[in-house]
């Protein structure tokens, strides 16, 4: 029974020690999060969708405003592309078509989600090779002048 | 009299079961996806495949399914989920996954080269197919399944969008047209009428 304290003594230094291992290589990780929520967001599954050669990719995330006012987003920018865009996929009439938008808003509290099939991002003319697997910054702006920036994983073409 | 009146309802309502139960029969339990069968007119085209280089008739397809879909390679959005999607319910066949094939036929073909379609195609899976035609050939297929598509005006940069309608459809192993899939319908509401079609010689 005098073995108890000291296995727990032990778990307690090898969850501090694993806690330390997994916090070591996050001071960007946890400066990200500091950020973040500095302006007043949280950015959740930021990911780019792969496609071959130079061709346009989507971009996706669900945003939440943490703040206290309403947030409208209004445009993004990456040094991994010359170009990005808020763009709308609609469907009209069993007709897709796809539209650039100014700006959206986003209440307190609320998310916004940019996902297959509706909002995304569409970046264009890629500056360097990109590999499913690679992280790529993105910045997302704001009407009010604040920006938020993420790490968007790329993901495979038939990725959801 | 009433029992003339009642043989006589009795011999109608007997006639009207037959009919409701014969016209079950024919068509089965309904599918998932909106059944096409005798709207739309079996598979043809003369397309070129992106893959092989080489020109490409309807006739080349039959015996495989074949879920036929329009787009164009700088679409980030909406003609990848679609295929993606189409990509998953074809991978539900598990074995039989081969049976399928998805032809992504080009509505762009000024800014989709055959090197493009060739890269872009199988990105989303080793069954799908990138076909690109001349205006003419492109025409009289969308035509033929009343498909429609137009070009946007091109930005500064040379950019323009391309609308282009969103179904899907799906033709037997015979070429017939059977089912349209919609935005709206998932992978395995898809894969799951494939599956019957596969099933059905």
């Amino acid at each position: 029974m005098t073995s108890m304290p000291t296995t727990r003594s032990l778990l307690t230094a090898l969850s501090l020690l694993l806690t330390a291992a997994f916090a070591a290589p996050g001071p960007s990780q946890a400066d990200t999060e500091r950020h973040e929520h500095a302006v007043g967001f949280s950015v959740h599954d930021a990911r780019l969708r792969w496609l071959p050669g130079d061709l346009p990719l989507a971009g996706y995330f669900a945003l939440t405003n943490t703040g206290q006012r309403t947030a409208r987003l209004v445009g993004a920018a990456s040094p991994a592309f010359a170009r990005v865009m808020l763009h709308r996929s609609t469907h009209r009439g069993g007709v897709a078509h796809m539209e650039h938008v100014e700006g959206v808003d986003i209440a307190p509290g609320k998310t916004l989600h940019f996902a297959p099939g509706g909002y995304h991002l569409m970046l264009m003319k890629r500056h360097h090779r990109l590999s499913p697997g690679d992280s790529v910054p993105v910045t997302l702006r704001f009407a009010d002048g604040r920006e938020l920036s993420a790490t968007f994983r790329v993901v495979g073409a038939g990725a959801q | 009299m009433g029992n003339t009146l009642r043989a006589i309802w009795a011999a109608a309502l007997t006639a009207v079961l037959s009919l409701t139960l014969a016209g079950c029969g024919q068509k089965g339990p309904p599918w998932a996806l909106k059944d096409i069968s005798g709207l739309m007119p079996p598979l043809k085209f003369t397309l070129t495949d992106a893959n092989t280089g080489r020109t490409v008739h309807a006739e080349d397809f039959r015996g495989h399914l074949v879920l036929l879909y329009f787009g164009y390679t700088h679409c980030p959005d909406v003609c990848p989920t679609t295929l993606s999607r189409l990509s998953r319910a074809v991978a539900s066949l598990g074995p039989r996954a081969n049976d399928a094939r998805i032809l992504f036929v080009s509505v762009d073909p000024a800014r989709d080269t055959l090197a493009d379609l060739k890269r872009y195609a199988p990105a989303f899976g080793p069954e799908v197919v990138g076909l690109r035609g001349t205006q003419d050939a492109l025409r009289a297929l969308t035509k033929r399944y009343r498909v429609t598509y137009g070009y946007g005006k091109p930005d500064s940069d040379g950019n323009y969008e391309v609308s282009h309608s969103a179904a899907v459809y799906i033709f037997d192993r015979q070429g017939k047209a059977r089912l349209l899939a919609r935005p709206g319908d998932k992978a395995a509401a898809i894969g799951k009428d494939l599956a019957r079609l596969d099933a059905d010689h």
